[in-house]
């Protein structure tokens, strides 16, 4: 992308969407050794994760950039937008992107793999553009606030490579479900960027689960990923938050949120269990290590 | 140093892990090979309290069969020191 539409006010989001696409669509070079984006195969067969939509019988409502937001509307916004994190603006956002480099340089097996997690990292900086564009609109004081990702699931130690395809595989999934979930968003910046995103954090994901087949494919990999899974499991599983949460009902009822956490949880959790099974790993029990049922 | 970052520090210190001052900018931090210097990964500074000894020690076996740890060995005979039998046991675990 030309460095004039970066600088732009008014970026054009559909753009950013084209530069995520299939490069082999446009005849442009191979990236990533024909495996990036990981979404688009994947896509192409079908739509991969479940239906996120809302069932309960609530208010219609529809806000956009400059609209005046009702008081707790905006607060459940901004609470969202704190949790997602990605914006050019949080310096802890660009810190995170800081040790993907540094994971990879010290860690990955070879150069191919360090490629896709370059390809990885820059796609993760378009979705730090789209939101801090968001953000500008939503709240300029916001949009340059340094607000580290309270989650632990974020700060596990990374020592070996199968812990960074963990990370992928189950914090980017994370991201994905999320970014489905606003697909039926009642504030239009989202919904407008929520299928660029989710399909980018599936394909992150993917990106994951490649490196952790390659691991599980040898007899010590596989036990190797199968010491570390509760770790990441737990972590994965408690990043939806509690089942009980008292601001559910209320993201819900704004139209910010289309399920309840333990629904959106219980979805993933089909989701990787099926996936994990097919690597030969044996699955924890859902309620050890966890710390936020 | 924080708490958090002194009791991350406290875990990783005798399997010869040094967690280094930031990595990248704020909350995360490179871990180190005591001995040679050499790059391990890295960890954040949002873990719960508790969780950094509880995960390090659940990674010992790994360190001490060698699945973990700086090339050159070192967690490795750290991890073998700690806790022979343990250690022996985990070479033959992951072989």
């Amino acid at each position: 992308m030309a460095l004039n539409n970066l600088s732009s006010d008014k970026i054009d989001l559909d753009t950013i969407q084209d530069e995520s696409g299939d490069a082999s669509d446009h005849g442009e070079r191979v990236r990533g050794g024909g495996l990036w984006p990981f979404w688009t195969q994947i896509y192409a067969q079908g739509d991969p994760l479940p239906d996120l939509s809302c069932k309960v019988d609530r208010p219609e409502h529809d806000f956009d950039e400059g609209d005046e937001l009702p008081e707790d509307y905006r607060t459940l916004l901004m609470k969202m937008l704190r949790h997602e994190g990605e914006r050019a603006g949080n310096k802890s956002f660009l810190g995170l992107m800081g040790t993907c480099i540094e994971v990879a340089e010290t860690l990955a097996p070879d150069p191919a793999a360090r490629l896709l997690k370059s390809e990885y990292l820059a796609e993760e900086l378009k979705h730090a553009i789209m939101f801090h564009r968001i953000a500008v609109g939503l709240d300029t004081d916001f949009a340059l606030r340094d607000v580290p990702y309270a989650h632990y699931a974020f700060h596990l130690p990374k020592d070996t490579w199968a812990d960074d395809a963990f990370f992928h595989f189950l914090v980017d999934l994370n991201g994905a479900f999320h970014a489905r979930d606003w697909r039926e968003s009642s504030y239009a910046p989202l919904r407008k960027v929520s299928r660029t995103v989710e399909r980018d954090e599936f394909g992150h994901s993917e990106m994951g689960y490649h490196f952790l087949s390659a691991i599980c494919a040898e007899r010590r990999g596989l036990a190797l990923a199968q010491a570390l899974l509760p770790k990441w499991y737990a972590a994965a599983l408690d990043m939806f938050g509690r089942s009980d949460s008292p601001n559910t009902p209320r993201f819900i009822q704004w139209g910010l949120k289309g399920v309840g956490n333990s629904e959106i949880r219980a979805a993933y959790k089909d989701y990787v269990d099926r996936k994990l099974v097919a690597l030969g790993l044996d699955l924890p029990d859902e309620r050890q290590g966890r710390r936020f049922l | 140093m924080s708490a958090i970052l002194d009791e991350i520090s406290a875990a990783y210190e005798p399997l010869g892990v040094v967690v280094e001052g930031v990595a990248t900018y704020g909350t995360y931090y490179r871990l180190r090979c005591a001995r040679c210097g050499a790059a391990l990964g890295c960890v954040g500074d949002k873990l719960l309290p508790g969780m950094a000894r509880e995960l390090v020690d659940g990674e010992v076996d790994l360190y001490a069969a060698g699945l973990a740890g700086c090339a050159c060995g070192f967690q490795a005979e750290r991890a073998g020191s700690i806790d022979p039998a343990r250690a022996a046991a985990a070479k033959v675990r992951f072989a």
